[in-house]
């Protein structure tokens, strides 16, 4: 063939249904690709065969785990509701607490962070240090302009929880309105504040973490102060306290 | 949670081959591979709802297992156990020979997101825009990032392209 070949990921959506795979001709008439799809068969039929009889229970005890955080597809009102709400009670939350004496200072554009969480009438946006249910589920809304977004939560044990995105080492650009997904609380009372970083280069997560981890470091107290992340000049920050109420 | 843990075995069986195949391409061990594969679902099933579309479902265990298994190859350089020069570099059109011996020199060097393209396109041998919507970026990071790669890596060794 003379076709550019399919990529690894290509194949596997071709293995998973190869009679309706549009790759069919190109794999039947290349045998390089003929060779690799058969590799990659043989493959699975050996995790079939010997690795999942031995992993598997694993994976299902994980999967009936009780799980302290997870993203969970969440609809919260039709979304004309929540647009209106939005509209009406879209908070600008106050930026983090002044810097410590040695904090290199943040620059940046301007970043809100909205959270909404179910009410009895809609989606209800959450206001500074509002209580909660400690068992609470959360949407996010961020207005930030050419940066990459993560958002995250500290807690007064000191626990990092990424919120946002859910996975991969870098930040992404925050999309328009509301973000997919959600995060539901641990359930555990206490304070929790939340963090929108949003960074004009790219910013690793690590970076991000092991700023977090030290201003969670303080317990509970540290968390409500509002202590601002240190990290990089063109990183702009938004944050929101919550307390989590039994 | 009987529903959950049907859903999850369903999932294992429908995509843990296609984990599995990318552990093992990755870390080029079976049995690596295997304790791989299972670690990475274990994540994977906390969210099972992304496991229902195959078109959500494959780019995100794709990364997932990538990462995974970047993360294993770089701890175990790091702890002197495994080179990972031992990388399968794409064949065909692309990268020259001598950037992709580059890739298998220097790529523990770089953050995640890094490895992450650099892998894609010199090991995998994914199309920019491909790897973007895989990685969840844009084409343009896509480039930038292994633009980046490969000038860091050339300056790693000091070679001049």
């Amino acid at each position: 063939m003379t076709a550019r070949c399919p990529s690894d990921l290509a194949l596997e959506r071709h293995l998973l249904d190869p009679a309706r795979s549009p790759l069919l001709a190109h794999v039947e008439a290349c045998p390089p690709c003929r060779e690799r799809v058969a590799r990659m068969s043989a493959e699975g039929e050996h995790f079939r065969r010997f690795v999942f009889p031995a992993t598997v229970d694993a994976v299902l005890d994980a999967a009936s785990e009780p799980r302290r955080r997870r993203w969970f597809p969440l609809v919260l009102a039709p979304v004309g509701g929540l647009a209106a709400v939005a509209a009406a009670l879209v908070l600008v939350l106050r930026p983090p607490a002044g810097p410590p004496p040695d904090y290199v200072g943040t620059m940046g554009g301007p970043i809100t962070l909205s959270v909404f969480t179910p009410g009895a009438e809609g989606p209800h946006a959450l206001a500074d240090g509002e209580a909660v249910p400690a068992a609470a589920a959360l949407r996010f809304k961020v207005k930030a302009k050419d940066c990459s977004l993560f958002i995250l939560s500290v807690d007064g044990a000191g626990a990092v929880t990424r919120l946002f995105p859910a996975e991969g080492a870098a930040a992404v650009p925050p999309p328009g309105g509301e973000l997919p997904g959600g995060a539901v609380l641990d359930g555990i009372a206490g304070p929790e504040r939340l963090y929108a970083v949003c960074a004009g280069r790219p910013l690793p997560w690590g970076e991000v973490e092991r700023a977090a981890r030290a201003a969670a470091g303080g317990g509970a107290d540290r968390v409500r102060s509002g202590a601002r992340l240190r990290l990089p000049e063109n990183a702009s920050q938004a944050t929101l306290l919550l307390e989590k109420r039994p | 949670m009987a529903g959950e843990r049907e859903r999850a075995a369903e999932a294992y069986r429908t995509y843990g081959p296609a984990v599995y195949r990318r552990c093992l391409r990755l870390l080029r061990d079976r049995e690596a591979a295997k304790d791989a594969a299972q670690e990475v679902f274990v994540k994977l099933v906390r969210d099972l709802s992304r496991l229902e579309d195959p078109e959500v479902a494959l780019p995100w265990l794709y990364r997932v297992a990538t990462n995974h298994c970047l993360n294993q190859l770089r701890n175990a350089g790091r702890r002197g156990e495994e080179p990972i020069g031992e990388l399968e570099l794409s064949g065909g059109a692309g990268p020259s020979f001598a950037d992709r011996h580059l890739a298998t020199s220097v790529l523990a060097r770089f953050d995640e997101g890094t490895q992450a393209v650099a892998v894609g396109v010199l090991v995998d041998g994914m199309g920019h825009e491909e790897l973007a919507g895989v990685l969840g970026i844009s084409r343009k990071t896509v480039e930038r990032r292994l633009a980046r790669f490969l000038e860091g890596a050339r300056e790693l060794i000091g070679v001049t392209p």
